[in-house]
């Protein structure tokens, strides 16, 4: 008869800052009774670059380059974002060819996103797989992108009134061979990955968070569209030209994990229909509004704009006091709120869990410290 | 009838219309904003969870002599609302916390703190987020001018 | 102990001697093991730079280990916070040596687009708190230049490339190098 001679306590686990699965620098700490977690605090501000500092510093456009290093994997579409705020602002509209071609490169690199989270939460789950192919599919989408903006990963390619230039024939024709090859992709991964017994196991069920729970965090993006709420930037206040595409917005019942994997695949095939239409709409024209100042001053006030990124819902709030450098430049990054719901929903899971969990929610780590 | 123009009465019986201004959303973004004094943060705050709202963020804007707490309410349904909320604070004096009752204020409230150095009364655990746990400033003050004192080099990037 | 001129000339070129130092260097530079220690933006291109189209793991370098007690070089991917330098020192210090430092991204050799004068939350590169060995200028640098890092790094493990004979191309000298 053994007699328990040791008192078991729970003990603290650093989880990061360094750590294959965590996806940036985040630190989170565990305590644990086991293997069960009993409470978790997630410490962030390990790539605190002073974003918001530097917005004060800056002009409007010495700030574009910053906004692309805040979502790396996003950062065409910070950039647009960024780029619609402040247009907003000074009265400012860009032609209608540059609005397509900023809605095609921002839902390009809204896929190009979705397919790395795609990747790296297989690679967490253990699957090496699909990391291989979801990064050769990425390679094509940064090839295309790369072609008019000259960047793979940080762009500044928009510029306030338009693109800094035009669409060539070497991106019309990649989009196009690309579309199809990856709805074939698609299908595979489908096949691989979503119904796959072991990926059913780890993903159904666990972290699961209810609708009410989502507005109380304001978890936003494809992690509120997994709880049943359809809230999508896009439709809910449509920027660009989104109210004249057709897409939907694919929304689950369920509310964990695997429910978060299935609307971001979806979402890459409606993402694909944008850029199917867009394409095939773009009108001709000039790609840059002429006559834009360099330094730009928006009227004195305060001013916020809405945007879906491919991690949920940015707001970009400025405020101006008619000069060249803005008052106060905020950042309402999605992935802040996103990961903050951890606190909650890990208590009472496993230790393996918690890494299906974490993954689910697709953070971006510089996005919350910027 | 949308829930703008539920709301705005209420709002305006409640907190007076007075500190009720309608904004145009075209210009700026959101469509009421509603000057608050500290005390009654609490009790908007519950009006508007009740009425189906989140907390999308909340910020400040260093104003010089008073800090402008700005806190934006929106909604998940159709049509889009946003509600900003302006508490003109002094500086040095705490604000209720609202994170015991909307758990988003948790995070964004800390970083408000460390970043201004609002404090929020009853907070459950109010401390630093982005900078490390010992610094001793608060970079968005209009006042802070980081010094040697905050290491790294300072570098002259000016063109001569 | 058997000297070169020991062999028959037609054994020559396919049997090689070598110092001890040359081999543990050949050995070395060819089975570099990374650490993956991702910071930021560069840290993404470190993953496309092992993933399948650029794959490091031609170069030996493609087992990026999670722990620091099993890697050899430990690529700085990112800006490094205040915040985050004690963590990135402590890691350093827990590879076991030899070991080597790449700095990835301008962010990593000089602080990057972060720095100004106002600037309170970077540390100004790596070379501030660690030996540096090899730079990767680019913000992020390509794949291909973190693979072009990684040579430079086996070169400086084997004389400039001269002893590491596992090697099956030869680079270009350095003058006509883009």
């Amino acid at each position: 008869m053994l007699r328990k001679t040791l008192t078991e306590d729970s003990f603290y686990l650093n989880l990061g800052p360094q750590h294959p699965s965590t996806h940036g620098v985040l630190h989170l700490l565990l305590k644990l009774d086991g293997e069960r977690i009993l409470e978790c605090k997630p410490l962030v501000g390990y790539s605190h670059r002073a974003h918001e500092h530097m917005g004060q510093n800056r002009t409007y456009l010495q700030f574009l380059p910053n906004t692309s290093r805040m979502d790396y994997l996003g950062g065409l579409c910070y950039n647009h974002a960024y780029c619609l705020a402040v247009e907003k602002a000074c009265g400012i509209q860009a032609p209608e060819r540059a609005r397509y071609i900023r809605t095609i490169c921002a839902e390009l690199n809204r896929i190009s996103s979705h397919l790395l989270w795609f990747g790296a939460y297989l690679m967490d789950l253990g699957a090496f797989t699909p990391f291989l192919y979801a990064f050769d599919d990425r390679e094509d989408i940064l090839a295309i992108l790369g072609e008019i903006t000259g960047s793979r990963l940080t762009y500044s390619y928009c510029r306030f009134g338009g693109v800094s230039r035009d669409l060539n024939q070497n991106f019309r024709d990649g989009v196009k061979a690309f579309i199809p090859k990856l709805r074939k992709r698609l299908k595979d991964y489908r096949t691989l990955v979503t119904k796959n017994v072991i990926f059913l196991n780890r993903t159904k069920g666990i972290g699961v968070v209810s609708p009410e729970q989502a507005r109380d965090w304001a978890l936003t993006g494809p992690n509120l569209r997994a709880c049943g709420v359809a809230y999508d930037i896009r439709r809910a206040e449509p920027y660009s030209v989104y109210p004249e595409m057709e897409f939907e917005i694919p929304t689950a019942t369920g509310g964990d994990c695997y429910d978060r994997y299935w609307v971001r695949m979806a979402e890459m095939e409606q993402s694909l229909r944008i850029v199917e239409q867009a394409l095939g709409r773009l009108p001709d024209g000039p790609v840059k509004t002429a006559g834009v100042p360099q330094w730009l001053e928006p009227p004195a006030g305060d001013y916020h704009f809405s945007y879906e990124s491919p991690r949920g819902h940015l707001g970009i709030y400025f405020v101006s006091d008619g000069g060249r450098v803005p008052l106060r430049m905020k950042w309402r990054t999605p992935s802040f709120n996103n990961l903050s719901i951890l606190s909650e929903i890990l208590p009472g899971t496993l230790v393996a869990d918690t890494i299906a969990i974490l993954g689910s929610i697709d953070v971006v780590i510089p996005e919350i410290d910027r | 009838m949308s829930f703008l123009e539920d709301i705005r009465p209420v709002l305006a019986q409640r907190f007076g219309s007075e500190n009720l201004s309608d904004q145009e959303r075209a210009r700026c973004g959101y469509d009421l904003r509603l000057a608050l004094d500290q005390e009654r943060l609490l009790e908007l705050a519950g009006l508007l969870k009740e009425a189906v709202c989140y907390l999308e963020y909340i910020t400040a804007v260093d104003q010089g002599q008073v800090l402008d707490l700005l806190y934006f309410f929106g909604r998940h349904d159709q049509p889009p609302f946003r509600l900003q909320v302006r508490v003109a604070m002094p500086k040095g004096v705490a604000v209720p916390s609202l994170a015991n009752l909307i758990r988003a204020a948790d995070w964004q409230e800390r970083e408000v703190y460390d970043m201004f150095g609002q404090r929020f009364a009853g907070h459950p655990d109010l401390r630093r987020i982005l900078l490390p746990d010992d610094a001793d400033f608060h970079p968005l003050l209009r006042d802070f001018k980081p010094g040697p004192q905050h290491g790294g080099e300072v570098v002259n990037l000016e063109r001569k | 102990m058997v000297t070169r001129s020991a062999l028959p000339p037609e054994l020559r070129p396919p049997v090689q001697m070598a110092l001890l130092d040359d081999i543990l260097g050949i050995v070395r530079a060819n089975s570099l093991w990374p650490m993956t220690f991702g910071i930021a933006c560069c840290s993404i291109e470190m993953m496309a730079a092992g993933a399948s189209r650029f794959d490091l793991d031609r170069f030996g370098a493609g087992v990026f280990r999670p722990s620091p007690r099993q890697s050899d070089v430990m690529i700085v991917a990112g800006t490094i916070s205040k915040k985050m330098a004690p963590t990135v020192v402590t890691l350093y210090e827990q590879m076991p040596a030899p070991k080597w430092v790449i700095a990835m991204g301008n962010c990593a050799i000089s602080g990057g687009p972060f720095v100004y004068d106002n600037q309170y939350a970077i540390v100004n590169g790596t070379d501030v708190i660690l030996p540096v060995d090899v730079y990767v200028p680019g913000c992020p640098p390509r794949p291909e230049a973190l693979i072009q890092g990684f040579l430079e790094l086996q070169d400086k493990l084997t004389r400039g490339g001269k002893t590491n004979l596992l090697r099956r191309f030869r680079r270009r000298p350095r003058a006509e190098r883009p």
